[in-house]
């Protein structure tokens, strides 16, 4: 009889507690809002890391469940990411694209699926695939750049050029942006102009060999940090980096260091963690039933130089 | 004889498969360009037309000059609050304004203009130089980012629109600003940030006239 009653007192104490578990369960926001998916075009560079670190973090603080998603810069991986978010049940999408054009698709998917997307710096060439694109403005950032490259540099002298990825609008914007100032000045030559697929390893290795063929260049415009620490670090192995100019674009924390200490010249300083939490915050308010956003929100970019680096650290103002 | 039939029936055959799957096809050079060319963004005449159509008949937009520099001088923030648009994040504006001033200096450049604000002069610089960024594709307000799938395509209408300004309003200023002279101008001024000196104020024309 008494353990029966003992039994019985033991199972009323365990369903006790998994009421109170439950209930506990119940009451935690993180689980009672659902899962935000951040999908980042590749975390090989950390200008993507601190994006992605920063996106997840504020859906976190929004009270979502999130997890990040590197595609590896590779579309067939990408792909397959939306594949698996569509299957997993995620509310939203925060998402940095691959490709322009190819990412246009998965952005279709998720939206058939009844899940939206939010652009985070790159942009798909769509006006009604994602809610909102929330976009470095690259090319007026370059328009900058290419004036400060021509004050620095001067009116004359070579210069080489390497691109980001090919098929990503960024590399473009940056690209046209500075030429439409710097092609005004014909005794400015662009010797060489290569991809280094926005990747430190590559920049080194296509300066490394540009260096070979023009060792006398004044200059290298850079489509991000990444290569512009490549460059840098070739131009240290052939003993030019006094000769040789660097203008990098991004913002990273290795770069302004290094413009602080005279070593690059200039980068653009783009802000990761307010597009992270703007795509994020966005992200959260369509949820809420928010549906009026404008498709592309362009977010200034600012000139980051030896003479004003004082105001800035990595990734942002100080 | 029987191999003549042959060649012929064969070439004969040949010539019936070639008239409805043909193996090139001979196209004029200007209808390939245009073919090619077909849903490609035409930036130049976007912008041409959009001088024409819509910039020119939006300067009664423009906020009066006098009135914009006396609020600026009162209070920068506040000015920038009533006149300015944005396009973006950030901290940078655009003005949209139109007035008259005195040429106190000119440059390679821009010309300094002093303009009556009530009793005191201010001074905007009316740029002549190369013109570069948005001042003219923002600064009127007329132009959405989001409108466009390709955001080159957006970028390079500002490329075109400062190329008309250099061709249809820099040449006579230019050439026939002196100092002393009155001039009239409708323009717009693109402002990075807080800590862009606003005096002069930097005003790209998209009309000018010297009086």
């Amino acid at each position: 009889m008494k353990s029966t009653i003992l039994k019985l007192a033991g199972a009323i104490l365990l369903a006790l507690a998994m009421t109170f578990i439950c209930q506990t369960t119940d009451a935690d926001p993180t689980a009672s809002r659902g899962k935000i998916a951040v999908v980042i075009s590749t975390l090989n560079n950390p200008w993507f890391v601190v994006l992605a670190d920063t996106a997840k973090q504020r859906a976190q603080e929004l009270g979502y469940e999130a997890t990040i998603f590197d595609s590896q810069n590779d579309t067939a991986v990408e792909a397959s990411h939306f594949e698996d978010i569509i299957a997993g049940g995620y509310k939203a999408i925060l998402f940095n694209p691959t490709d322009a054009n190819s990412s246009v698709p998965n952005v279709l998917k998720a939206k058939a699926a009844g899940i939206p997307v939010f652009c985070i710096d790159r942009e798909i060439n769509s006006t009604n695939a994602a809610v909102t694109q929330v976009l470095s403005d690259s090319y007026s950032a370059c328009v900058k750049m290419g004036q400060y490259f021509v004050k620095t540099v001067g009116q004359s002298g070579t210069y080489v050029e390497l691109l980001g990825i090919v098929g990503d609008n960024n590399t473009w914007n940056r690209s046209k942006g500075f030429h439409s100032v710097v092609d005004n000045y014909p005794n400015l030559k662009m010797v060489a102009q290569q991809s280094a697929d926005f990747d430190r390893a590559k920049g080194l290795e296509v300066m490394s060999a540009i260096l070979q063929a023009h060792p006398d260049i004044n200059a290298v415009f850079c489509g991000n940090d990444a290569m512009a620490m490549g460059a840098y670090q070739a131009l240290v192995a052939a003993g030019k980096e006094k000769q040789v100019k660097v203008f990098g674009f991004d913002g990273a924390d290795d770069v302004i260091k290094s413009i602080a200490e005279g070593k690059i010249e200039a980068t653009a300083m783009q802000f990761p963690k307010l597009m992270a939490r703007t795509a994020a915050e966005d992200a959260d308010q369509y949820i809420n039933g928010k549906r009026d956003f404008p498709q592309k929100l362009p977010v200034q970019v600012d000139l980051v130089t030896q003479h004003n680096v004082d105001k800035f650290i990595g990734y942002g103002k100080k | 004889m029987k191999r003549a039939v042959f060649i012929a029936a064969v070439l004969i055959l040949f010539g019936i498969v070639c008239r409805f799957f043909p193996l090139f096809h001979v196209v004029a050079l200007k209808r390939a360009e245009t073919e090619k060319n077909a849903g490609v963004f035409n930036a130049a005449k976007f912008a041409d037309d959009f001088w024409s159509e819509k910039l020119l008949k939006s300067f009664d937009h423009a906020v009066d000059a006098k009135e914009l520099l006396a609020a600026i001088q009162a209070n920068p923030a506040d000015a920038q609050k009533k006149y300015a648009r944005s396009l973006s994040l950030g901290g940078g504006y655009f003005y949209y304004l139109r007035g008259e001033g005195r040429v106190l200096a000119t440059n390679d450049s821009s010309l300094s203009l002093a303009i009556n604000t009530g009793g005191t002069n201010t001074e905007v610089a009316l740029q002549t130089g190369m013109i570069f960024g948005n001042a003219v594709r923002d600064g009127t307000g007329l132009l959405n980012a989001s409108d466009y799938p390709n955001l080159q395509d957006f970028n390079s209408i500002s490329a075109e629109l400062n190329k008309l300004v250099e061709a249809r309003v820099l040449p006579e200023l230019r050439a026939h600003a002196r100092i002393g002279s009155t001039i009239s101008f409708i323009g717009c001024a693109e402002v990075d940030d807080e800590s862009t000196d606003l005096n002069p104020l930097q005003v790209v024309p998209i009309q000018a006239q010297i009086e």
